[in-house]
């Protein structure tokens, strides 16, 4: 298998997010915070700021954008368009400039999710087939001059998918398929008593390597992490009623099922039936998540699982891994470093704007 | 200093000067340049404000729930040692009704974090679980221990369960078994309560806990008091948003327009209009102030429009409250009733507008959406 030849890559690539940035900033500009963010008005940026606090770029776009990825090695980003977009923006990351408004096809919307593939030529997004309302899709696109051109897609053998990752080999794509089913333009979820969430791996060709799901059927698995060992951490959203005791997270280690991730009850009870975002730490094996309705961070221990500590955020939001830590969002407040390298974690606000940032951030 | 109220009123290509010539400090040679927030000077308006409502308003409001609570429990043990009356132990129900209702706009912190606002109510009640759950319990555990109650659902530890048992036509406490069958239950759900509010309270009280956290800046909890503010504003905003949808429920919003009385939060104790008065002076608590110190102070003297309105806004609603002495079931049952209470979810539709639009714009802060983004 050439996997293990890849993972000293793929563990920069994967977290484009995270170390691997930092290490190819490092000697030049520091690292650029990549996200969706609205103004107090309401309009919808694309935005790029450095972790000091200067801005690098806010282009006004027209949708309201999820999460954002970016080119393995040229100065672009795909900031893609929250369910259900037709719209995504191909943007040149050093000035912001908007290169190319991506069309979703008539009878597809994006799902905010998208990833570029490590040489480069390649993008993937997860989307819906409205024409069988539900039904996902990969859509497969191809880097032609600085445009996207959408050439074709595959199944994603699942309903509603949301995010997708590589995984270290980055051939194989890992798909949270949410199995909710929305129909075109539309949020609402239509299938709440036959919802069919499940964990895919997916070869970029679409053939299907497995499909797992959770015992409970209302449990939508919607975000990723990944490390670069391979293992995969996912989070849930859970539709069923308030007061069913569910657990929120779920891993598949290298080699073995996808089981539920060990969550205390008073933490599971402060998730709310709601993960948002998740990071792997390569280095420090953590696991970072987003508890926005509980204003919570929680950072695991990958491999014990046990609770390294949880620490205060309201309307916490995006998460990425950087060397001394996470870097958080939030929708309200300050963006957060936590810097995790010492055995008490330690946060400190970051002088970027307050408030505002979207679901996801990427750190490059 | 930070003046983050501006800063967050600038537009977003502002920001980033704004912020540049505002950073205190580099910290040369570390891997990221941290934005470090010295303490913020007793001029700071949000400061004041947020100190000024955590020791007038929130704490004062978490102790006497508390309080309630105690007094609850208390009551529980007194009546079915034959120590009480029935009227007696159904007003300290409707004192711990009206203190938990009272208390929705304050559930910041702890509290609402936890998500342990189940354990002290259930709505609403779609399928008359409350009932169901009680007596299934009593069936499976007739000699009910605290343990029993504690580990059971969050349907059967509340007030709604200890309303059924009270108020519910089904059950006649005047027969001595009937009283012996419900009252295990009945003093669990009075501890149960009175642990749960004693608990949160102490985690205003800690050193270092929420209450200081809204005192001083910068903390674990809040790097700006405009973090705070927003926090204030986000839970305040979020209760005028649950008001509307335990008016609306009943008035069947939500169905088309058929009304549902079942859905009515305190039907049995016709507790139903006087949970939504005791939550709308919560609000207007926050609002005010102690003493003239809260939210409104916020506002500049351009923006003494807005405050009149507001003031206006929250003076009507709790006017048509006062003039409200028919029971809201028979309300919901006639054209008129219905009529009124329509006026009335127009006016706290109003109310949350303001807040959620007007006053958090005015005050420069943002209220979260990620929470409910459901992506």
């Amino acid at each position: 298998m050439k996997r293990r030849t890849l993972l000293g890559l793929s563990g920069a690539m994967l977290a484009a997010s995270g170390i691997a940035g930092w290490t190819l900033a490092r000697h030049g500009e520091q690292q650029v915070l990549l996200s969706a963010r609205n103004d107090k008005d309401g309009q919808h940026y694309a935005v790029g700021y450095r972790l000091d606090g200067r801005q690098v770029f806010a282009t006004p776009v027209a949708e309201r954008c999820h999460d954002v990825y970016p080119h393995p090695y040229l100065p672009l980003a795909v900031f893609v368009g929250r369910r259900p977009s037709r719209e995504s923006y191909l943007i040149d990351s050093r000035d912001g400039r908007l290169l190319q408004v991506m069309a979703s096809p008539a009878d597809r919307h994006f799902y905010g999710h998208g990833v570029f593939h490590k040489d480069g030529e390649w993008f993937y997004t997860t989307e819906n087939d409205t024409a069988h309302a539900g039904r996902g899709v990969l859509g497969v696109y191809r880097l032609e001059d600085r445009q996207l051109v959408r050439v074709g897609e595959h199944a994603t053998h699942g309903i509603g998918p949301h995010q997708l990752l590589w995984m270290p080999d980055n051939e194989t794509l890992v798909i949270a398929n949410g199995g909710i089913r929305t129909e075109a333009d539309s949020r609402e979820m239509m299938n709440l008593s036959a919802m069919e969430p499940s964990l895919v791996l997916l070869r970029r060709d679409g053939s299907l390597v497995s499909k797992e799901q959770l015992p409970e059927q209302m449990n939508s698995v919607r975000h990723l992490a990944v490390g670069a060992d391979g293992t995969i951490v996912s989070g849930q959203q859970y539709e069923g009623d308030p007061m069913d005791r569910v657990p929120l997270l779920a891993i598949k280690r290298p080699g073995q099922a996808f089981q539920h991730f060990p969550v205390g009850e008073p933490q599971r009870q402060i998730m709310n039936q709601y993960t948002a975002s998740l990071a792997i730490h390569d280095e420090l094996r953590l696991l970072a998540v987003t508890a926005p309705r509980g204003n919570k961070v929680f950072f695991w221990d990958l491999d014990s699982t046990e609770l390294r500590q949880e620490a205060h955020l309201p309307d916490c939001a995006g998460v990425a891994a950087v060397a001394e830590g996470f870097v958080v969002s939030s929708g309200q407040g300050r963006c957060r470093l936590f810097d995790c390298r010492a055995e008490r974690i330690a946060s400190t606000p970051l002088a970027l704007p307050a408030g505002l940032w979207d679901n996801h951030l990427r750190i490059v | 200093m930070l003046p983050a109220g501006e800063v967050l009123q600038t537009d977003i290509a502002d920001e980033d000067t704004m912020i540049r010539s505002n950073t205190l400090r580099i910290a040369s040679g570390s891997l990221l340049t941290a934005l470090l927030l010295s303490a913020c000077t007793p001029a700071d308006p949000q400061a004041d404000t947020s100190k000024a409502l955590v020791d007038g308003v929130l704490l004062p409001t978490y102790v006497q729930w508390a309080e309630t609570d105690r007094r609850l429990a208390a009551s529980a043990i007194g009546f079915c040692a034959d120590n009480q009356t029935l009227p007696e132990a159904r007003e300290a129900f409707i004192d711990a009704q009206t203190a938990w209702a009272g208390l929705q706009p304050l559930l910041i912190g702890p509290m609402g974090e936890g998500n342990l606002a189940w354990q002290v109510q259930f709505w609403p009640d779609k399928k008359n679980l409350v009932a169901r759950q009680v007596t299934a319990l009593l069936n499976a555990k007739p000699e009910l221990t605290q343990a029993d109650l504690d580990g059971a659902s969050v349907v059967v530890q509340g007030l709604s369960a200890y309303e059924y048992i009270l108020f519910d036509g089904s059950i006649d406490l005047s027969k001595g078994a009937t009283k012996e069958r419900y009252c295990p239950l009945l003093t669990a759900i009075g501890e149960h309560q009175q642990k749960l509010s004693a608990s949160v309270l102490q985690q205003w009280q800690d050193k270092d806990g929420m209450a200081d956290q809204l005192r001083s800046f910068p903390n674990e909890r809040y790097a700006e008091p405009s973090e705070a503010i927003a926090e204030v504003l986000r839970v305040q905003v979020t209760a005028l948003d649950g008001l509307k949808k335990k008016l609306g429920a009943p008035l069947g919003r939500q169905t088309k327009g058929h009304p549902q009385p079942y859905q009515a939060e305190g039907r049995r104790s016709d507790t139903t209009l006087a949970s939504i008065e005791a939550a709308v002076k919560g609000a207007e608590h926050l609002w005010l102030g102690a003493d003239k110190d809260g939210l409104r102070k916020l506002l500049s003297t351009e923006q003494a429009d807005l405050a009149k309105r507001i003031d206006a806004s929250y003076a009507e609603l709790l006017q048509q409250l006062a003039g409200m002495s028919q029971p809201f079931g028979e309300m919901l049952a006639s054209v008129e009733g219905r009529k009124q209470l329509d006026a009335l979810y127009q006016r706290i539709d109003r109310l949350h507008r303001l807040h959620q639009l007007d006053l958090s714009r005015a005050l420069g802060v943002q209220i979260g959406f990620n929470a409910h983004d459901g992506d």
